[in-house]
């Protein structure tokens, strides 16, 4: 403690700090008694280095406004999303790293917002937990694509291992359980318990991956249709009549969530009716009648019980009516057409080593005989008119292969050496005339002006 | 590039049976000495014979061992030992009575298949089609963008939208995005000679404009090739194995994005069975990396 103040005499000194400058005033009248030094040694004193300012004055570094709001998101979307706590840890810390990351440092404020969504895709995605980017689209009102360029940036950014998209048969549960179907809500025909109508909607995916209307596909309309078919065909007496639409409302999503008429929900549902009715053909009991669209709903039980035997006799039946239909245009490529249509229709175990012979021994066929549908040189995969389109040979395609549509011919191009000469006359064609120019700057001026 | 699929020509003499893939020995070769009234000789007379003639002997008979081996050991109708007759019929030094060689050619000229009839990688048989070819090329010359679009009927500009003149022609149908720089990029054409005739008219139509316009550097920078695998494909097994290649996301895209290392080209892969390629600097790329893939995707071939 320093002595009684000069000035006023009191012994009322207190320790008073300026910034790291201790100081001892008087609290009387103020005035300053003594003060230490701002340095910490006497050799800094002595070589009077200068202390800069981020060593007196220095705070920690807090997180970004932006980053804390960003973290706050990402935490309340697993909340919505119901993800388990560690995975929502490991969003957070992935959320942190990515925000850090030079990639998404000078981005714009939207596309930050959609990296914590980007980055709940990946956490569950690796953790094999089905969530769909129309999800996380809708939750953060952003465009699908957007979401995809975003999801796809953090994937290269920090040069992780792309993960598959989870299958559809694993996004059906949680997807059928968001319809409020139970008893209490809705009327008795059209209740039905969440666990039936997964069992019915997996049996109804499952028979659509297998004829070709899932690859490629977006999942959420397919999972639309599958969960309306299941519905239906639990209660057919009560459900038949009902369309789409109202489906959607009865279970709660709104009417406009499936669409229009032609949307791509109601595509679908046309698309899984047909494949059932030509499964539902095969049906013993009903010798040969036809199977209506709108009615399938009744024998889709049987249906899926039979699956597999149904699906072959299916196929069976096609080919002999391939055979008779085309049967000469078939036998004048000397059998080898068959012999690759039967190789490659049928996917079963016993045929397969019969379709392990015959493609190479129909190859070699076609090469000698220099005629065969199945092209061994061809350019571009054009059938030679008059034969059949490969479509046509299988049951269940791909929506998108469409044997009917007609390939567009191209004119023949005459082949050049890209060293030829090149004649005025054609150059001089693409050349306007002084005449031409003329018209053209008047009619700009008179445009112009007619403008201003 | 020729697509040439056939066999190369036989010598003429030869004549090959309809279906034979590997070329053995024909059963009605000129070789055979049936109904020329040969009689079968012993060449060598050891006590007659010079030196020279025994030499001669000595390789010819390494020659028939060897060509026996090639030609499967078929032996003569009249069943002789190969050495004989070989003998007989190479001889240019002993003359044998009524022995005139029907042929021109060497019978001993090993008769190797070229193109083997099974090879142990089957091609595919498809050739993927190009589909465009994007080039630039240096006119080496700045250029005045304004008069351009002034002057020449086929092009626009509009430097608000693109700083750019867009200028087509008819005849190879590309379209040619020219800048102040002098530098110019084509597109649109189907194959290489085309992009150079295409680059090429357009120098020539800005030459005539009055720029002195040079052609520097004329460069192809992509290729792109499409074809069809008449089969449909199942993406999702497709990039379960291919992980590390593969990128599908049907939320996104319909198709299967797979990025082949060698070569580095990136192929869309449809569920059709539709594949587009592009990257390519060289049509070759575009060959070789459909031959990549054309096995890998007959295994994912799960037809209904």
């Amino acid at each position: 403690m320093v002595g009684p103040c000069p000035e006023c005499g009191s012994s009322n000194v207190v320790e008073d700090d300026l910034y790291s400058q201790k100081q001892w005033v008087c609290e009387d009248c103020g005035s300053l008694v003594s003060e230490g030094v701002f340095t910490t040694t006497l050799s800094d004193e002595q070589h009077s280095r200068t202390v800069p300012y981020y060593e007196s004055t220095e705070t920690s570094k807090k997180p970004c406004p932006n980053l804390i709001k960003g973290l706050i998101r990402v935490r309340a979307l697993c909340r919505i999303l119901r993800v388990p706590g560690d995975m929502e840890s490991g969003a957070v810390s992935l959320f942190e790293r990515a925000y850090g990351n030079p990639a998404f440092l000078q981005v714009r404020l939207q596309k930050k917002e959609v990296l914590g969504g980007a980055c709940i895709l990946l956490i569950c995605r690796q953790n094999n937990r089905p969530v769909t980017m129309g999800t996380i689209s809708n939750l953060l009102e952003v465009e699908l694509a957007f979401v995809g360029v975003v999801y796809q940036d953090l994937i290269k950014a920090l040069n992780i291992e792309p993960s598959t998209a989870t299958s559809l048969i694993n996004m059906l549960e949680s997807y059928c359980y968001g319809y409020k179907l139970s008893p209490g809500e809705v009327a008795e025909v059209f209740a039905e318990t969440p666990r039936r109508l997964v069992e019915r909607s997996t049996a109804l995916a499952e028979l659509a991956a297998d004829t070709w209307l899932v690859t490629g596909r977006q999942p959420l309309p397919l999972l639309m249709a599958c969960v309306y078919v299941a519905w239906q065909s639990l209660k057919p007496m009560g459900r038949m009549k009902v369309s789409l639409n109202k489906f959607c409302v009865i279970g709660g999503l709104g009417k406009e969530v499936c669409g229009a008429r032609k949307d791509t929900a109601h595509k679908r549902v046309v698309e899984l009716r047909d494949v059932l009715c030509k499964l539902g053909k095969e049906l013993p009991w009903l010798r040969g009648d036809t199977v209506e669209p709108g009615t399938v709903a009744k024998l889709v039980d049987d249906i899926l019980k039979h699956r597999q035997a149904l699906h072959l006799k299916a196929m069976r039946h096609y080919e002999e009516e391939l055979q008779l239909q085309f049967g000469d245009q078939l036998a004048s490529s000397d059998s080898s057409a068959p012999a690759t249509s039967k190789a490659g229709d049928k996917s079963e175990p016993d045929p397969s080593p019969q379709s392990e012979l015959s493609p190479s021994e129909s190859k070699l066929k076609g090469r000698s005989q220099n005629l065969s549908t199945v092209n061994t040189t061809e350019v571009g995969g054009e059938p030679p008119a008059g034969e059949l389109h490969w479509g046509k040979r299988h049951l269940f395609l791909p929506p998108s292969v469409r044997p009917d549509k007609q390939r567009r011919v191209d004119p023949p191009v005459p082949a050049v050496t890209g060293d030829e000469e090149i004649s005025d006359s054609e150059i001089e064609t693409y050349i306007r005339s002084p005449e031409e120019i003329r018209k053209y700057l008047t009619v700009q001026q008179k445009l112009k002006e007619d403008g201003d | 590039m020729e697509q040439n699929n056939s066999l190369p020509p036989f010598p003429q003499s030869l004549s090959s049976p309809q279906g034979a893939m590997t070329p053995g020995m024909p059963i009605f070769s000129p070789m055979m000495p049936y109904g020329t009234g040969l009689t079968p000789q012993p060449v060598q007379n050891t006590n007659s014979l010079s030196l020279l003639e025994e030499q001669q002997m000595q390789q010819q008979q390494q020659q028939q061992q060897q060509a026996s081996q090639q030609q499967g050991g078929i032996v003569g109708t009249s069943g002789q030992t190969p050495q004989l007759y070989h003998s007989q019929a190479v001889s240019t030094t002993t003359v044998l009575p009524g022995n005139t060689p029907l042929y021109t050619t060497t019978p001993l000229t090993p008769m190797t298949p070229i193109t083997p009839a099974t090879p142990a990688s089957e091609s595919s048989g498809i050739v993927p089609q190009l589909q465009n070819i994007v080039s630039t090329v240096n006119l080496g010359c700045k250029l005045d963008l304004k008069t351009i679009a002034l002057r020449a009927r086929n092009a626009e500009y509009n430097p608000k939208r693109f700083a750019a003149v867009i200028m087509r022609i008819r005849e190879p149908r590309t379209t040619a995005l020219i800048f102040s720089s002098g530098k110019m990029v084509c597109t649109g054409a189907k194959s290489e000679e085309q992009s150079r005739l295409a680059a090429r008219k357009y120098a020539r139509v800005v030459q005539k404009l009055g720029f002195p316009a040079k052609f520097l550097d004329f460069k192809i920078q992509n290729m792109v090739g499409s074809c069809d695998v008449k089969f449909p494909i199942r993406l999702e097994g497709l990039v379960l194995t291919h992980q590390q290649f593969s990128s599908y996301e049907p939320e996104l895209f319909p198709g299967l994005i797979y990025r082949m290392i060698k070569p580095r080209i990136v192929l869309l892969i449809f569920v059709s069975g539709k594949v587009v390629l592009t990257g390519a600097k060289v049509r070759g790329e575009i060959y070789e990396a459909f031959e990549n893939i054309y096995p890998i995707l007959k295994g994912f071939r799960k037809t209904t």
